[in-house]
């Protein structure tokens, strides 16, 4: 297996997806420092370091040889597994959740790494695996392995993240083909886990958070607050928009987490329609990108690679955006490479990192 | 389609990512189309909202319910104050800000600074309290620097205020910030950011129904997010009041009589279980910390060795001592080891298993039988009652008193004791139960455990004649209590009791303690019919008490009394616990004693 990287390799690279990345990345400093110049802590200061990182993070990433990790990926998965459960028992609470480490000055998310060693791992799962369709032996078998990360991650609680690992899970099993009869009993299973889950498990804020989409007005002060604000802020965007830095909701601070999850409305607020346009149709030919690598791959692994990655990150694009304008609950998703956030940031570009990867390596001899 | 391919053909996968891709790419463009008309199409609605959205809200305290006793009198008020918040977002040069506000409140730099660390992870526009408890004269200047100093925000507070200073403390319990984590990890109590809550006793259980509903205040702002005018007024909803079971003058005797010494009085209505008196000492003026800025003070209670912020009569474990003999008593003639007639002689001291036990009337009492050895505390008897018995019987006994579990009394923290048996010990410390443990438990040392309200409720069920009995605080309140738990008493036992002869036969024995010159005679109030048992309880080794005797260092005992008056139809239970007070019918029994009379006075008809 060849490890290092040649100039031939560094020929192959995404060049072109590269800048996608990149120029998201800036677009979203912009407006973290519109959205944060008038506090203290230098916030779009810290989002440039991290994007120093992650772009090291992706080219060690493509240094490798993608098979080296899918390899690996045993490993990796039990490593996560051990560091979600010792977050859940020793983590401090962060906004009301168990997610967070704190490694010396760094706060780090092991929910978010679990992210990409579930990719690999699903690579290496159904990689050797050849027919149409999956077998239901397959599928109870990956669900299980998927379950244990899952159900720390869930207990964290932190749904956002736990959603967005059932978009990888899913990913992963529309691409290996489920039957009618799977997904009939898969959709059931999950009705009577939401319907369950809804009675049992949700805590009350959650469960606010899911009424108050039906009717935002019912709760104007609470959690139905976010979600008018930036409803309103997107609105009065209009065509253009505000300006920069002229955004009324985002510089009164009406707008709560502006420079995280909601970065997407001082967008709309501040460069109106035609930022959201831009900043959509970057995000379409990076998604585009990402989806025809899948025919690019040279090995099942690869496919799988590409495909779970791309789901992603689409995935988290579009529940996002969904969530800002009120059209999904607020579950706590990141814009990736927009939303401040050193954790999320790092796990887009390792993601994106891994699907270059498969691409250069394409006329690699196995 | 062929179900297995020898070769690696992709070309299925690729058509299903593709499909995929598809299938976001139009989720995309229908968002989009959204966006168009949120931003587009509803423009002007919005652009509306945004320019109306000057508004902002601001929260008005609810003042926390009064806490009253049985007779109407306020243990627990509030006054009016200011406190004084900074808003980190509105601070525009970290250094400057904090230098200023630290001046203008007279606060040191250093403190405000680590007030603020201490709420870091919380967002930068919810106001940090940095000063509280202020007078009017104390929040002008602030007031009038408003525009200087945006990130101040002074709003008024009820504060809680104890007119009666330490009074009832325990009970009372005292009030305290939730910490972040504290908050976060309880979303359903709806506490906010700064919001002092019940920390312990009556405060914390019945916290939700004290506190009330805060108001809110909704203001316009100017674009610079300065005060304009008030567009509306929710009135915050004062929090249910609470009536106690306490009785103020049983409970400021019971302190006094406690004043200078470590101990426990309580005071039970034999007949509700409500508690009219529950003294802990040492105690604490809890209007010292009701600013959320007392350091030293903490400090000061939370390192005193005699820990006054303890509540002994829930937490405090003890060995019962003599009054234990009430539960081999009740034990040994309801399980059929002796009847009331059965007689042991009582020589001043005994072998048993190979070592000499002693009584602690030297001379020895003489023939006794069990009303006698209760009346004299007689041990020789209940040594003899124990060897009869084994330990587990001995544990169901005490069990269906009550020992050994908690009394679901209405305060937070209350121990459950320990009353061992074979299977215990086994468990805990890996070695057989060995007989003469069984003799030490009988006089009530050994590995019991009890906390004084454990006593006092044992008590009340020997009073009620095996009558079910739950410890209470709470007689009532102005609205429905919001906790489950709270004003209702827990599922009565359903263990058996012995039969009401059984007590009669103890109860005889309890009554000539205190009327017919046995243990508990300083106990004694003329026309009450005061019934009780004494205890002493060592506290180390006899041997080792013997010792430090000789060396000059007497060690005193823990005292006891526990009794209740009248013999029929009881109304007052008394439990009373001095900590190396020396003989229970010395030190104990007569604090019992002035507040039976004291009762007895409030009693008759006026």
């Amino acid at each position: 297996m060849r490890l290092l990287i040649d100039r031939r390799l560094f020929g192959e690279i995404d060049w072109v997806l590269l800048g996608l990345i990149l120029l998201q990345s800036l677009i979203g400093v912009f407006f973290i420092y519109s959205a944060t110049h008038f506090m203290p802590g230098a916030y779009y200061v810290r989002q440039l370091i991290w994007i120093g990182v992650s772009l090291t993070a992706l080219f060690l990433v493509l240094a490798i040889d993608y098979k080296f990790f899918v390899a690996l990926s045993g490993y990796l998965y039990a490593l996560v597994v051990v560091v979600l459960f010792v977050t859940l028992i020793f983590a401090r609470w962060v906004a009301g959740t168990k997610s967070w480490i704190t490694l010396g000055l760094m706060q780090a998310q092991p929910s978010e790494v679990a992210k990409i060693a579930m990719i690999l791992v699903f690579a290496k799962l159904f990689a050797d695996y050849k027919s149409a369709y999956v077998t239901t032996s397959t599928t109870l078998g990956a669900l299980a392995v998927a379950a244990l990360p899952l159900a720390l991650i869930v207990a964290q609680p932190d749904l956002g993240t736990a959603m967005t690992f059932l978009a990888i899970i899913g990913g992963a099993f529309i691409l290996a083909g489920l039957r009618r009869k799977a997904v009939i009993l898969l959709v059931l299973a999950a009705v009577v886990i939401g319907v369950g889950g809804w009675t049992v498990a949700l805590k009350d804020y959650q469960k606010k958070r899911v009424t108050t989409l039906i009717n935002p007005a019912g709760d104007p002060r609470g959690s139905g607050y976010q979600v008018i604000q930036s409803k309103i802020a997107i609105g009065s965007g209009g065509f253009a928009g505000k300006g920069f830095k002229k955004g009324t909701q985002s510089q009164l601070r009406f707008l709560p987490a502006r420079q995280t999850d909601f970065i997407f409305s001082v967008i709309g607020e501040e460069a109106g329609f035609l930022g959201v346009l831009i900043v959509m149709g970057l995000y379409f030919a990076l998604l585009a990108r990402l989806f025809l690598s899948v025919g690019k791959a040279r090995d099942r692994a690869g496919v799988y690679i590409c495909f779970t990655a791309a789901l992603l990150i689409s995935f988290q694009f579009l529940v996002n955006i969904l969530m800002i304008i009120g059209l999904l609950p607020v579950v706590g998703i990141t814009l990736p490479f927009l939303s401040y956030g050193g954790s999320s940031l790092l796990t887009s570009y390792v993601a994106c990192g891994l699907v270059m990867n498969v691409r250069m390596r394409r006329f690699a001899n196995v | 389609m062929p179900r297995d391919r020898i070769y690696e053909d992709l070309s299925l996968v690729e058509r299903r990512a593709k499909i995929v891709f598809a299938i976001v790419a139009g989720l995309i463009f229908l968002t989009l189309g959204y966006y168009w008309k949120v931003q587009i199409i509803d423009h002007k609605k919005y652009a509306a909202m945004a320019d109306a959205n000057r508004s902002r809200m601001r929260v008005l305290a609810a003042p926390r319910g009064l806490i009253r006793d049985r007779k109407g009198g306020i243990l627990a008020d509030n006054q009016a104050s200011f406190k004084v918040s900074l808003v980190r977002e509105n601070v525009k040069n970290e250094a400057e800000s904090f230098a200023a506000v630290s001046r203008l409140l007279g606060l040191d730099e250093a403190t405000v600074r680590a007030r603020v660390a201490l709420h870091k992870d919380l967002p930068a526009f919810e106001p940090i309290v940095i000063a509280d408890g202020l007078g009017p004269e104390q929040v002008a200047p602030i007031e009038s620097r408003r525009l200087e100093r945006p990130e101040l925000v002074v709003e008024p507070e009820p504060q809680r205020y104890y007119p009666n200073g330490g009074l009832a403390a325990h009970v009372l319990g005292y009030l305290q910030e939730l910490t972040a984590e504290e908050i976060q990890a309880h979303p359903e109590r709806k506490v906010r950011v700064g919001e002092l809550v019940g920390r312990t006793g009556v405060e914390r259980v019945y916290d939700d129904a004290l506190r009330g509903q805060d108001g809110t205040v909704y203001e316009e702002v100017d674009s610079l997010g300065r005060f304009r005018q008030e567009t509306g007024h929710q009135y915050p909803v004062q929090g249910d009041d609470l009536i106690l079971t306490i009785d103020p003058e049983l409970q400021r005797e019971a302190e006094n009589s406690l004043a200078g010494r470590e101990g426990v009085v309580v005071a039970l209505d034999a007949a509700t279980g409500g508690i009219l008196a529950l003294a802990s000492s040492p105690t604490y003026d809890p209007n010292k910390f009701i600013t959320r800025f007392t350091p030293q003070e903490w400090t000061d209670l939370m390192s005193d060795t005699n820990s006054p912020l303890e509540n002994r009569a829930i937490r405090g474990l003890y060995a019962p001592g003599s009054i234990f003999k009430l539960v081999m008593g009740l034990a040994g003639l309801g399980f059929g080891y002796v009847t009331e007639d059965t007689s042991v002689y009582c020589s001043g001291s005994t072998e048993i298993y190979g070592a000499v036990r002693h009584c602690w009337f030297a001379p020895g009492h003489g023939a006794m039988n069990l009303a006698a050895a209760i009346q004299n505390s007689c041990n020789i008897y209940f040594y003899s009652l124990g060897r009869r018995m084994n330990i587990d019987t001995i544990a169901v006994a005490a069990g269906r008193l009550g020992l050994g579990r908690k009394t679901g009394v209405d305060l937070v923290g209350e121990k459950d004791g320990l009353v061992p048996n074979q299977e215990w010990k086994l468990k805990a410390l890996k070695t057989p139960w060995f007989p003469g443990e069984t003799i030490s438990v009988s006089i009530g040392q050994g590995q019991l455990e009890v906390t004084p309200i454990q006593i006092a409720a044992m008590t009340a069920r020997i009073a009620k004649r095996g009558a079910w009995v739950w410890p209470h605080l709470v007689e009532g309140a102005t609205g429905p209590l919001a906790d489950p738990a709270a004003g209702e008493p827990p599922p009565s036992e359903t263990l058996p009791a012995f039969t009401p002869s059984t007590y009669e036969a103890v109860i005889a024995g309890m009554w000539r303690s205190a009327n017919e010159g046995g243990t508990g005679a300083q106990a004694k109030v003329e026309g009450f019919d005061v019934c009780g048992k004494t205890g002493s309880t060592q506290t180390i080794s006899r041997e080792a008490a013997e010792r430090l005797a000789l060396a000059g260092h007497p060690v005193k005992t823990h005292s006891w009394f526990s009794g209740f008056a009248p013999r029929v139809n009881p109304k007052i239970v008394v439990t009373v616990l001095v900590e190396f007070g020396g003989g229970g019918g010395a030190t104990a029994a007569p604090v019992a004693g002035r507040l039976f009379e004291i009762y007895k006075k409030e009693l008759e008809p006026k």
